[in-house]
């Protein structure tokens, strides 16, 4: 369970600049399931997204993981829950250009020590399942943008967190390939794991796989859930 | 196998891989790197190399040389001075040294002229040494020519290769008989370059010293040890001056390395990013950008001082060595010998891959401690 109390994010804080991404929000994200949090751009579902997913501290507030307060954590510990219990799927995918797919797979699992014969063989079971297994060796700059989302999906599974989040999914993808991330989601969430979108696509926050729908403005939580 | 130490092979086999993706920047770096190393490390090296030839050449010298002064130069000692030397207390013994330089009109060299020990050459013998027969292409029997102090010829059959302690000694010297050395120096009989004296405590050199100047005030008594200073003081005086002119080309390398190392590229600012928000802790990225400079700077170092050593030991001798040795016509054509002392390359290592190290790593820790969420926003 991911719970915010009185959470505020604010850049720049003391600059002429500054500004308040996320106010005062309040929220309770319980069990598994989707949740899609939408609102028009600039309105802070990004930034709650980063402080749900550990990507960021908030200015004030505070947030909990599983009963443990995350917004004060050191950046180690912060880091450490972040790699265990989130897997991120970002707007632009993020890929590391050079690398092939599967290296860019098993990045995430190198700070984890754990044996390369380990992740080597859970990246291949993660992109023959998603239909990459031919794909493996070659290099991301060289994919299409539905085959580098899903290796950003593999990417986002390596570690096998509970939650998954993703920051406008289908920004860059056409109606049939939005439609496909939606069915690969629909897979992970039966597997029982816990889906978080930042979007504003209605083929996302409309989709059955949706079971609540945070609507934001300004930085402030209008709807904090109830079906659309 | 700990699970920290496959962390630490999982980073190191990342940077293998980054650094094959920008190997024409790496390269690059290194190649300019190298080439400010390699300068550097070649003043560093030959001034060494110089030192320890001069120190060694010194080595076989007497402990204190008694030099006669004449208008206020160097000027022949008479022999007869051994016998007043003797006396002062704590002098062991005194040896008249008849050496002297002698140009080659065949090939314009400054040879360095002895008498043999024990007079076991005859008139018209000679040995020299193996770099000297070398360059004339001579060997044992065969003759060589020189030239008399009134213009005379005098050809002498070598009967062997002189025994010399280091290179400049084997590309100068030439020992004869005493006739010989007569001819051809046109020193009087009577007469030596200077007075060898033999101490029987050593920390009494320099007291022994101040009683010469004062008992013979028309001498000049030097200290071995003083020359080896002094010799010492010269080259690191020039190597000096060296270094101090290369400031320029190593202000520009120092900026090149700031730009290219310090200004990290959007490309690398947005990697550093991805790999923590996948996971990666600021250590982990400050760990990566460690090996990577450590690698690079390395590669330079090994390239650099390399070359350097390279040069020492090629056939042609560096075009900064004639700076280093100064412009003396008594110097003949040698090769010193490669001597790397460990706190002259340590020195250098410092001097060059520390602060690349520090260039590159500190940009990176700032790099990583910025929050991963900005990469989110693209």
């Amino acid at each position: 369970m991911i719970e915010l109390r009185d959470v505020t994010k604010i850049f720049n804080a003391g600059q002429p600049n500054e500004f308040a991404a996320v106010r005062d929000v309040s929220l309770t994200l319980d069990g598994r399931g989707a949740v899609a949090i939408t609102g028009p751009s600039g309105s802070g579902k990004t930034t709650l997204l980063s402080l749900i997913a550990c990507m960021a501290r908030p200015t004030s507030g505070r947030i909990t993981v599983d009963g443990e307060t995350i917004s004060s954590l050191p950046e180690r510990f912060l880091t450490e829950i972040r790699r265990r219990a989130f897997g991120f799927i970002f707007q632009q995918f993020n890929l590391i250009r050079g690398l092939s797919a599967r290296e860019n797979v098993m990045l995430p699992a190198y700070p984890t020590g754990a044996p390369l014969g380990r992740i080597r063989g859970e990246a291949a079971r993660l992109l023959d399942r998603l239909g990459l297994a031919s794909k493996a060796d070659v290099r991301v700059e060289w994919l299409s943008g539905g085959e580098a989302q899903r290796v950003a999906i593999a990417r986002a599974l390596i570690n096998n967190p509970s939650v998954v989040v993703a920051d406008e999914p289908t920004a860059h993808l056409d109606t049939a390939l939005s439609k496909d991330f939606m069915e690969i989601m629909r897979g992970l969430r039966d597997e029982g794991r816990t889906l978080i979108f930042a979007s504003h696509d209605p083929l996302v926050y409309e989709s059955d796989l949706i079971q609540r729908v945070v609507r934001m403005r300004d930085g402030r939580v209008l709807d904090a859930g109830g079906q659309p | 196998m700990t699970a920290g130490l496959r962390r630490h092979l999982r980073i190191v086999g990342y940077v293998i891989g980054s650094l094959r993706r920008r190997w024409r920047k790496n390269a690059a770096v290194v190649g300019v790197y190298g080439l400010v190393i390699f300068t550097l490390a070649s003043v560093v090296f030959l001034t060494q190399s110089l030192t320890q030839e001069s120190v060694a050449s010194l080595q076989s010298s007497p402990e204190i040389m008694v030099q006669r002064l004449s208008a206020g130069r160097h000027g022949l000692s008479p022999v007869t001075d051994a016998g007043a030397l003797t006396q002062i207390a704590g002098v062991g013994a005194v040896a008249p040294r008849r050496w002297a330089y002698l140009t080659d009109p065949a090939t314009g060299e400054t040879l360095l002229l002895r008498v043999a020990e024990g007079g076991r050459l005859r008139e018209h013998e000679a040995t020299a040494g193996a770099e000297v027969l070398r360059r004339r292409g001579l060997a044992v029997g065969g003759t060589l020519s020189l030239r008399g102090d009134a213009g005379e010829p005098l050809a002498l059959t070598i009967t062997g290769v002189a025994a010399t302690s280091t290179p400049l000694e084997a590309a100068a010297l030439i020992t004869v008989s005493e006739t010989a050395f007569r001819a051809l120096s046109g020193m009087p009989d009577g007469q030596a370059m200077d007075l060898a004296l033999r101490v029987r405590n050593r920390r009494e050199l320099p007291t022994i010293a101040a009683k010469i100047g004062e008992s013979h005030p028309a001498t000049r008594p030097i200290i071995r040890d003083d020359l080896v200073r002094t010799y010492t003081a010269l080259f690191n005086w020039r190597s000096g001056v060296i270094v101090a002119s290369l400031l320029v080309p190593v202000l520009a390398f120092i900026l090149f390395a700031w730009d290219k190392a310090a200004g990290l590229s959007p490309d690398e600012r947005r990697e550093i990013g991805i790999l923590k928000a996948v996971g990666w802790e600021t250590a982990d990225v400050i760990l990566l950008k460690c090996y990577e400079a450590a690698t690079v700077s390395l590669a330079a170092f090994v390239l650099g001082a390399g070359l350097a050593i390279a040069v020492l030991v090629l056939p042609r001798p560096p075009a900064v060595l004639p700076v280093l040795l100064g412009w003396s016509t008594l110097y003949p054509s040698f090769r010193p010998a490669p001597a790397l002392g460990a706190y002259q390359v340590a020195t250098l290592f410092f001097l060059t891959v520390f602060p690349y190290l520090v260039a590159t790593v500190v940009p990176a820790w700032r790099a990583g401690t910025t929050d991963p969420d900005l990469v989110m926003r693209g």
